[in-house]
């Protein structure tokens, strides 16, 4: 049964590769304006999980449906096309282009939605002073500090206003107060109605930002938990 | 800036080795491609040009005046003349020109063998000469040509002929004077492509005619095939470099771009994870490559241009092309062609990238490496062989079709170093059997040779000498440590039928020992016969038994074909020392040629010599190689340089990619202990056995393709395959060539391994 109003909707994923099964029946809702943490063990499914939900990869069987549009029906540009405009991501390993300076790095993300390059800069710029990095716009991303390179992929995932922003341990390679700046940076765009499922090992990251958490195990879903947030 | 370009143009910018590497081995491709292209087509065209823009004469005939009396010579052709024809001698005379074959003629132009006036004028009135000048010849006119027999000539211009119908022209009335005795007749034909079509038309137009009308003739292909014989030889040399240069280029580009889709596989995964389609992924690489390839092409082509063109223009201003230009393909192949050969090249690793799905390539490089290498290495640890040898030799196999590509460049390039060592070898065997610099012998200059003037260094004096002939000859044979001896003179003559020039050298002595070898048939041993090279043979289109008749100092006489020798000149012919008394009665050798024994000092020789004759003049001992040698050696070793450059730049490549794959792994092993020095032995030691694997390869590669490019490049030279050619390679070369694959591969290993020995290994392990 669908929920017309809900951002994703998994039914019944199961992912097989060649000699494991990633997800095993897998149904999740997630409405407008939640923060979901997934959560489990090392290999338990989640980032597949993750994967599914941005079109990465495609499912065994069972449907995915992200905004409306079911994605199984999708060949690989249009998976493409959906990318670019409803989903924004954030990487563990930041996953920036080493040939692009930071700015252009967030700006590629709206040009390629056929924004005029003159306005995905000003746009770019409006979000590098919004997160504080304004003064390492030219810089490319060798240069940059682990917590400035996540700032700019974060500003990169928000560059298109996306419906959904996912992020795969996005605090994972980060010192402590990067990570807690990131944190900070999660909860105030939720905060604002901005949808977002995260993949963490971190329950700080979880009971922080998120306002429900579910637990995979062996690629099911164990457990849901509503949460209130911690300060 | 469109999302493709900018995500290409940035890679351009940033992935400065990549770019390079690209960039410099389209530029080597495009430069040889241009070069070997254009000297193709200059080397067969400027003949073909000049020939139809002067209306060149397919069939040139001269024939005996008494004979031809009255006679219709047209033969129903298109044809110019009858042109009265003398021989001017000059060679007595103080500005020397040698045996000119003179045409009475009125105007340049007409339907047949229009001539081109290159400086001054045309003979207008009696007194005047005009002169037909060879290839890169300077000089102006306005000087005097003394005539034998009383009278000068005032040189008045410079012109060419195409068909080389004659070497100096003068008025009708003028020629009278220098006493002709043949008519000179110039005939097109409708068809006349092959000796047989010319054949047919010189016996439809001498129809009728009494024997021995014809004194001789010349066909415009005997003309075409002796004036790109010498260029004629670059072709397969230049041909086998040019595809050598291909290939060597197009799986350096293949190897770089395969290679760089592979090293990109992050990067194609975050370009789709942010929504770059397929297709994008697709152009970004594609463009990513085509960048350095333009640029590349277009720098090569304009140093094809300019390397080629000065050679190229020597070489081909003789025949009225003046302004050299290569056709417009020829540069269009070089730089549209090769960036559409790179596109190729790239688009099957493109079309991975395209295919490849984002969420597997987003994580590459952070699982472990399993598969044949490990094994591989696991059982090579076991060995005992040091570490970084152990560990380096198992490298290649976790690429396999990257280490397949590196190798097959390795390949080309130990070929290439094969193929330019062994013409090189070759070219030297060639010039030592036809100009041979023996140590063990002396020559004397005993005065001008016969008809020439004498060569004289500055501060001596022309040898005159003082005993006879005979005397010296006596003398020379009594000189301690002299075991052979010859005489040598030489007769400038013409052959019937043109502007044929050729020298008749009339040997005495010990000729088996000192004189050229004979290669079939015999020496000539009695007036009227002759022994020549076979490029005289072949430019004629003559063999032995044949009979020529030739020109000199106002007799005439016929020389039967008795023998191949192995010479170069083309236009040198040997004879019997009986045969020079019936053209130059009287005449006295103008060298000598001594043997001596082994352990003799030459300059007791030397000594000996002057105290017999002090008119005799050593001569200091010959430098045995030719122009043309000269240039194929060093033009092969450039080629060779520069494709083993490029398959260098091959494993540089392979090594920076491998290097910045493995840079987790390496940072590892030099955080357990492991040295710069180690890290950078087992990078070089992953490409060392390439190279010792290339060098196998290429060497047996490399001697088939130069028994096939050998035979070609004599056949062009019209000159005969000998074994003493093609049999160049010896054992301990043989050896040092296998090892050029070796050296081709540490050399281009080398320079990134060090680079990768230096990573910090913080800033390694902190990336990942």
């Amino acid at each position: 049964m669908r929920n017309g109003d809900a951002v994703v909707e998994l039914t019944d994923v199961r992912k097989e590769y060649s000699d494991s099964v990633a997800l095993d029946g897998v149904s999740l809702t997630v409405l407008p304006g939640e923060a979901v943490a997934v959560m489990g063990p090392s290999g338990s499914g989640k980032s597949t999980l993750l994967n599914m939900i941005a079109g990465l990869d495609r499912p065994t069987s069972g449907s995915v449906v992200v905004q409306g549009t079911d994605l199984g029906t999708l060949g690989e540009t249009g998976l493409a096309l959906f990318r670019r405009r409803g989903i924004g991501m954030i990487f563990q390993f930041f996953n920036l282009l080493d040939d692009l300076s930071a700015l252009d790095n967030v700006a590629l993300a709206a040009q390629l939605t056929g924004t005029r390059a003159a306005q995905a800069r000003a746009r770019a710029l409006e979000l590098f002073g919004e997160l504080g990095i304004a003064g390492r716009r030219d810089v490319y991303p060798a240069r940059l500090s682990g917590g400035e390179r996540q700032r700019v992929a974060v500003a990169r995932a928000l560059m298109n206003r996306p419906a959904l922003l996912l992020a795969d341990e996005p605090t994972g390679a980060l010192d402590s107060r990067s990570g807690e700046q990131v944190m900070d940076l999660l909860l105030d765009l939720n905060q604002i109605g901005q949808t977002l499922l995260l993949v963490t090992h971190d329950e700080r990251l979880a009971t922080r930002c998120a306002t429900r958490v579910i637990e995979v195990v062996d690629g099911r879903i164990a457990r849901e938990q509503s949460l209130e947030r911690t300060p | 800036m469109s999302p493709v370009w900018l995500a290409s143009w940035a890679a351009v910018r940033k992935r400065k080795v990549q770019t390079t590497v690209i960039g410099l081995v389209v530029c080597a491709a495009g430069a040889t491609l241009v070069m070997a292209l254009g000297l193709l087509v200059a080397a067969d065209a400027p003949f073909d040009r000049a020939f139809a823009s002067q209306r060149g004469a397919h069939l040139t005939v001269a024939f005996d005046a008494r004979e031809v009396e009255g006679a219709d010579l047209t033969g129903g052709a298109e044809s110019a003349g009858p042109f009265r024809q003398a021989t001017l001698d000059t060679s007595g005379e103080e500005t020397y020109l040698g045996t000119l074959t003179v045409v009475g003629r009125a105007d340049p132009g007409g339907a047949v063998d229009r001539i081109p006036v290159t400086l001054g004028r045309w003979a207008e009135r009696p007194g005047e000469i005009v002169l037909g000048v060879q290839p890169g010849a300077r000089g102006e006119p306005g000087f005097e040509i003394a005539v034998p027999g009383g009278g000068t000539l005032t040189v008045v211009g410079f012109a060419r002929s195409v068909t080389g119908s004659a070497d100096a022209w003068v008025t009708p009335e003028q020629i009278d004077a220098l006493r002709p005795t043949a008519v000179q007749m110039l005939y097109r034909f409708d068809r006349a492509g092959t000796a047989a079509e010319v054949a047919a038309g010189q016996a439809a137009v001498t129809a009728g005619l009494p024997d021995g009308a014809v004194l001789g003739s010349l066909s415009h292909l005997t003309v075409r095939d002796k004036v790109t014989s010498e260029l004629g030889v670059f072709v397969p040399f230049l041909l086998i470099f040019g595809v050598l240069g291909l290939v060597v280029a197009v799986l350096t580009v293949a190897n770089v771009v395969s290679s760089a889709v592979v090293a990109g596989l992050r990067q194609i995964g975050v370009l789709k994870a942010i929504g770059y389609t397929p297709d994008q992924v697709m152009a970004v690489h594609l463009v990513m490559v085509s960048v350095p390839a333009v640029a590349g092409s277009v720098l090569g082509a304009v140093i094809g241009n300019l390397f080629a063109k000065p050679v190229v223009q020597d070489a081909v201003e003789g025949f009225g092309v003046d302004a050299l230009s290569f056709p417009a393909w020829v540069n269009v192949a070089a730089v549209a062609g090769l960036p559409l050969l790179v596109a190729l090249a790239a688009l099957v690793p493109a079309l991975r990238a395209r295919a490849l799905p984002a969420a597997r390539v987003i994580g590459a490089g952070t699982a472990a490496h399993t598969g044949r290498a490990s094994r591989l290495q696991r059982r090579l640890a076991g060995t005992g062989l040091p570490r970084p040898f152990a560990l380096g030799a198992g490298l290649p196999l976790a690429r396999p079709g990257r280490s397949a590509l590196t190798l097959a460049s390795v390949v080309l390039g130990v070929m290439t170093v094969t193929l330019a060592t062994g013409l090189a070898l070759s070219v030297m065997a060639y010039d030592q059997a036809v100009r041979p610099s023996h140590a063990d012998r002396l020559e004397l200059m005993a005065g001008p040779p016969s008809g020439e003037p004498a060569f004289v260094p500055p501060g001596e004096q022309v040898p005159t000498p003082r005993l006879s002939d005979a005397g010296d000859e006596a003398a020379l044979r009594s000189v301690p440590g002299v075991t052979a001896f010859l005489a040598s003179a030489r007769l400038e003559a013409e052959l019937a039928g043109g502007a044929q020039k050729a020298t008749i050298t009339f040997h005495r002595g010990d000729t088996g020992e000192l004189g050229p070898r004979v290669l079939t048939g015999h020496r000539p041993g009695r007036p009227g016969q002759v022994a020549v090279p076979s490029r005289f043979l072949n430019q004629r289109g003559l063999s032995v038994g044949d009979t020529v008749t030739v020109s000199a100092r106002g007799g005439r006489t016929q020389l039967e074909i008795v023998g191949v020798v192995l010479t170069n000149n083309a236009d040198e012919v040997f004879a019997d020392w009986s045969a020079l008394a019936a053209l130059a009665p009287g005449a006295r050798a103008d060298s000598y040629q001594v043997r001596m024994a082994p352990g003799t000092d030459r300059d007791a020789v030397v000594a000996a010599v002057r105290e017999a004759d002090p008119g005799l003049r050593a001569l200091p001992p010959r430098d045995s190689s030719s122009s043309t040698a000269v240039i194929i050696i060093s033009s092969a070793v450039v080629l060779s340089l520069v494709l083993g450059a490029v398959a260098a730049l091959g494993v540089f490549n392979t090594v920076v990619l491998n290097a910045r794959e493995r840079r987790r792994d390496l940072g590892l092993l030099k955080s357990i202990g492991m040295t710069p020095r180690q890290v950078t032995l087992l990078l070089v030691t992953s490409m060392g056995g390439l190279g010792v694997l290339g060098g196998l390869i290429g060497v047996p590669l490399g001697l088939a393709v130069h028994r096939v490019v050998v035979p070609a490049m004599t056949a062009a030279g019209q000159a005969d395959v000998l074994d003493i050619l093609l049999d160049v390679y010896q054992a301990p070369a043989l050896a040092l060539l296998a090892l050029s694959g070796l050296v081709i591969a540490v050399l281009g290993a080398v320079v990134p391994a060090r680079g990768a020995a230096r990573l910090s290994i913080a800033t390694v392990l902190h990336n990942e």
